[in-house]
C-alpha cells in the first residue's frame, strides 16, 4: 500500500497579470518530474474496483496509464489512454474532470484527487514532443486493415472526429464533411487559444489525415450535399453537427447593437482570429464595460476573451455561485483574472442609445428556494425588484440548441422537440445507416461525451455494414 | 482546396465581376442562395449574391466597397485561387408559375440577383419584368451583364436621367401597380429603398420578397449576428432568408443593425487603401 499524499503536486501558471494580456495558454502543464510526482500519489486502485474508470465517460484505464508514467513509460501510457480516447491532448484540458474521473478518486476523500486531467494532458504533450506519438501513429497505421467500406461523417467536432478515427483504424474509408472552412467544431471556432490552443487541435487532426481519413471543409449537408446524396456514395453515414445554434434572450432590446451571442463573439475571435483585428479582417466590437450573461464554461470563456480585449467584465447569472455550471478551474481562472460576479440577477430587459448600442441592462433580482429541479439546481423566483446596470457590451451565454439545417432538409429524421435527433441505443437514427452522436442527440453536453457518442457509433456503424454485407451475400 | 477565378471584370467604376470554380456549391445552388468565400487565410467570411451558377463555377456582382472586396480586385487575378467557397447557403425561392414577376434592383447584390432570380421565373413560364437602378450613366453596368436577356419588359433608371428614367425603381414600380401589372415582386439592394417598397407595396396586399442583407460572421445559423425581427420573431438571415416577405420585416432594426461594424470598416478600409497607395496601386 502506498503511503497517502494529500495534496496534489501543483501545475505551473502563468500569473493572472501577466495572462489577462494575451491569448497563450494559461495552465503549463506538467514537466516530466512533476508528473512522475503526482503520478505517486495514485493509490493504484485495481481495474475492476477503481471508480475513476467509471466515472470516465469514455472509460479509460486510468490507474493502468498513471502506473506507466510513474515507471516512465509514455509510450505505453499514451497506448492505454489511445485505447478508449484519441484526443488525450484536448481532453486533459477540457474535461470536467472534478464531475468526472477525480470526482470519484479515492484520494480526494481524505486530500485533494489525483490531478488525472493534468497527468492525461502531459502523456499526450510529452509524446508528441519526442516523438513518441508519432511511432506509436506509425505503428497502428502499418497494422491498419483497408477497404471494409466507405462512411460519411457530418461534422469534424469531437464526435465526428473520434468517429472518424476509429472508423479508420478499422479499416473503413472515411470522408467527413465540415460547414466551415477549418476542422475541429467547437474545439476550433469555441474553446478559446488560452484554454485550448489551435496548434493542439491541428495536431489533432493531422493524425486523423495519416490514418487516412479525407476531410472536406466548405460542405454543408443539407445544403451543399443531400444526406440522400451520402447515403447513396457511403455504407453508412454519422451525424456529428453539434449544438451550433446559440440560444438568445426573448426580452425587448435584442437586436440592438454590440448585443453578442456567445457563440458569435467567440467565433470571431477563435476562428477568425478578430483579436488581431486589423492583421486580421475580422473586427469585433467590444466596449469597456462587458455583461456576459450565464455561468456555464462559454460564459466564463467569453468573459476571460473580453478580459483579454481590454475591458472590465461583470459575469451576471440568475441563481447562486454553488449553481454555477462552468468547470471549477474555469471559474478559478475567471476570478484570479478580475471577471466580477454578480448573482441572482435575470435579464429583463436591453435597452439601447440612439444609434441602436446597448448601454444598459435591466435585471429582476431573484432568490433561491430550498426546493430543487431536475437537475439538483435550487429553484429561483423574481423578487419583484429591479437593477439596471450601466453597459456597453453584453454577450449572452445561457446555452445552445441543434442547427436545423440537416433536419429541415432530410425530413426522414425524427427530432424531438428540443432539436435533438432521435436515436436507438445503437445511436441509429430513424433513418437505417444513418448515426448520431454528440451534443446532435444530447442538446447540450460535453467535449468527451461526443467523443464517446463517435467511438460507440463506430462499432455500431461497423457491425450495421457488416450484418448488411452478410445479408446480401 | 483552392477555388480558381476563371473571369474578373469591370462593371462599373464601382462594381466588378468575378467567376470563381466552386462545382460543389454551383450544382445545388438555387435561386435566393447566397454564398460565403474567403480571400485568403486571414480574410474575413463574406457572404456574396450569386449571378450564375452554371457549369461549376459561380459568378458574382463586387462592389469595391470594404477590404476584402478591394483585396480581391486588386490583389487576385484570374488563374488564382480563394482560401475557401461554401454554399449554397440560406433558404431558395419558391420558383413556380406567378404571373406578372417583377424583381427589382438599386445595387451590386440586387442586380446579380435580378438576373438570377428573373431567369428561373422565366422558365417557370411567368412574364417577368426586371427594373434596375443606378447611380448616373457611368455605373450602368455593361449591356451583357443587365437583366434584360431574361425580361419579357425591361426598365432602366438613374438618379439622374443621364440614361434610362430619370429617380429609382420604386417610381418605376407605382407606375406597374396602378396598371395591375405585378402579381409578386422581388427586391434586392440598398436596405433603406427596400424598407420604402415594403410600404409602396402594403396598402395593395401585392406579395413582396426582398432580400435582408445583415452582417454574418458563419453564413449557417451558428452566431445569430444576421438575427432580424420577423413578425414579432427573432429570425436569423442566413438560415431563414435572406429573402423574407417584406411585409412583416421590422425595416427600422435592420437598417440599425446594418451600421454595427461601420467604425471597423472604415477602419479596414483606410488601412488597406494606405496600403495599396504606397505600392502604387491606386
Amino acid at each position: 500500500m502506498p503511503k497517502l499524499i494529500k495534496e496534489r503536486v501543483p501545475t505551473p501558471e502563468r500569473p493572472p497579470e501577466e495572462r489577462v494580456k494575451s491569448f497563450v495558454e494559461v495552465n503549463l502543464g506538467y514537466t516530466f518530474e512533476l508528473a512522475k510526482q503526482e503520478a505517486e500519489r495514485c493509490l493504484q486502485c485495481p481495474v475492476e474496483y477503481a471508480p475513476c474508470i467509471k466515472g470516465c465517460p469514455v472509460h479509460i484505464n486510468i490507474p493502468a496509464f498513471i502506473a506507466k508514467i510513474k515507471e516512465g513509460d509514455i509510450k505505453e501510457a499514451l497506448r492505454i489512454i489511445w485505447n478508449d480516447n484519441t484526443l488525450p491532448a484536448v481532453t486533459g484540458r477540457v474535461c470536467p474532470q472534478e464531475d468526472q474521473c477525480e470526482g470519484v478518486c479515492v484520494v480526494g476523500k481524505v486530500g485533494t484527487a489525483v490531478n488525472i486531467g493534468k497527468l492525461e494532458r502531459f502523456v499526450a504533450d510529452y509524446a508528441h514532443e519526442h516523438g513518441i506519438e508519432e511511432e506509436l501513429l506509425e505503428e497502428m497505421i502499418a497494422g491498419k486493415e483497408c477497404g471494409k467500406g466507405r462512411v460519411a461523417v457530418v461534422g469534424a467536432g469531437p464526435a465526428g472526429l473520434t468517429c472518424a478515427g476509429e472508423l479508420a483504424k478499422m479499416g473503413y474509408d472515411v470522408a467527413i464533411f465540415e460547414a466551415l472552412h477549418k476542422s475541429g467544431g467547437v474545439l476550433t471556432y469555441g474553446i478559446p487559444e488560452f484554454r485550448l490552443p489551435k496548434s493542439i487541435v491541428e495536431k489533432e487532426i493531422d493524425k486523423l489525415r495519416k490514418l487516412g481519413v479525407k476531410i472536406l471543409t466548405d460542405h454543408v449537408v443539407g445544403k451543399t450535399v443531400t444526406l440522400e446524396e451520402l447515403l447513396g456514395e457511403y455504407d453508412a453515414v454519422f451525424i456529428g453537427t453539434g449544438a451550433g445554434t446559440p440560444r438568445l434572450l426573448n426580452i425587448p432590446g435584442i437586436l440592438l447593437g454590440r448585443i453578442y451571442s456567445a457563440n458569435e463573439f467567440l467565433t470571431r475571435i477563435n476562428l477568425m482570429k478578430a483579436y488581431e483585428f486589423p492583421e486580421y479582417d475580422t473586427p469585433i466590437a467590444v466596449g469597456k464595460k462587458v455583461i456576459v450573461i450565464g455561468a456555464g464554461n462559454t460564459a466564463m470563456d467569453a468573459a476571460r476573451s473580453a478580459l483579454r480585449l481590454g475591458s472590465e467584465v461583470t459575469i451576471a447569472y440568475r441563481r447562486g455561485r454553488e449553481d454555477m455550471t462552468a468547470r471549477i478551474e474555469e471559474i478559478g481562472h475567471a476570478e484570479e483574472e478580475g471577471v466580477k460576479f454578480e448573482f441572482f440577477l435575470n435579464p429583463v430587459e436591453f435597452i439601447g442609445d440612439e444609434e441602436g448600442k446597448v448601454k444598459a441592462v435591466k435585471f429582476e433580482k431573484m432568490k433561491a428556494l430550498d426546493e430543487r429541479d431536475k437537475r439538483g439546481k435550487r429553484k429561483i423566483v423574481g423578487t419583484g425588484e429591479y437593477v439596471t446596470l450601466p453597459t456597453d457590451t453584453v454577450i449572452i451565454a445561457i446555452g445552445l440548441e441543434p442547427n436545423r439545417i440537416i433536419t429541415e432538409e432530410a425530413t426522414g429524421l425524427r427530432v424531438n422537440p428540443n432539436g435533438t435527433l432521435v436515436v436507438d441505443e445503437n445511436l441509429m437514427t430513424s433513418i437505417p445507416g444513418v448515426f448520431a452522436g454528440g451534443d446532435a442527440i444530447r442538446g447540450e453536453a460535453t467535449v468527451i461525451l461526443a467523443m464517446g457518442d463517435g467511438k460507440k457509433a463506430a462499432k455500431a456503424i461497423c457491425d450495421y455494414i457488416e450484418e448488411r454485407r452478410k445479408a446480401s451475400a | 482546396m483552392g477555388y480558381r477565378i476563371t473571369a474578373k471584370t469591370d462593371l462599373s467604376p464601382i462594381d466588378y465581376f468575378v467567376e470563381v470554380e466552386a462545382p460543389h456549391v454551383a450544382k445545388a445552388w438555387k435561386p435566393g442562395q447566397f454564398v460565403v468565400f474567403i480571400t485568403n487565410e486571414k480574410g474575413e467570411r463574406v457572404p456574396m449574391s450569386v449571378y450564375k451558377a452554371e457549369n461549376g463555377k459561380i459568378g458574382m456582382f463586387i462592389r469595391k466597397l470594404g477590404k476584402s472586396s478591394m483585396q480581391l480586385y486588386y490583389e487576385f487575378t484570374v488563374g488564382d485561387e480563394l482560401y475557401s467557397m461554401v454554399g449554397p447557403l440560406g433558404k431558395p425561392i419558391k420558383v413556380k408559375h406567378y404571373g406578372n414577376v417583377v424583381f427589382a434592383s438599386d445595387a451590386v447584390c440586387g442586380q446579380a440577383e435580378n438576373y438570377a432570380t428573373l431567369k428561373a421565373m422565366k422558365e417557370a413560364g411567368n412574364y417577368t419584368i426586371s427594373i434596375q437602378s443606378f447611380e448616373d450613366a457611368a455605373k450602368v453596368y455593361p449591356e451583357e451583364f443587365l437583366a434584360k436577356p431574361v425580361a419579357d419588359e425591361y426598365y432602366l433608371t438613374t438618379d439622374d436621367g443621364s440614361v434610362g428614367i430619370k429617380g429609382n425603381y420604386l417610381d418605376v414600380v407605382k407606375e406597374l401597380i396602378e396598371k395591375d401589372k405585378v402579381d409578386i415582386i422581388f427586391a434586392g439592394g440598398k436596405l433603406g429603398t427596400l424598407a420604402k417598397l415594403a410600404e409602396l407595396t402594403r396598402p395593395y396586399g401585392i406579395p413582396t420578397i426582398t432580400t435582408v442583407r445583415q452582417i454574418m460572421v458563419d453564413g449557417t445559423g451558428m452566431c445569430g449576428s444576421c438575427r432580424i425581427l420577423y413578425g414579432g420573431e427573432v429570425r436569423f438571415a442566413c438560415r431563414d432568408g435572406p429573402m423574407f416577405d417584406a411585409h412583416k420585416v421590422d425595416w427600422e432594426d435592420v437598417l440599425k443593425r446594418a451600421n454595427r461594424f461601420l467604425e471597423q470598416e472604415k477602419l479596414a478600409r483606410e488601412r488597406y487603401l494606405e496600403e495599396l497607395r504606397a505600392r502604387g496601386v491606386v
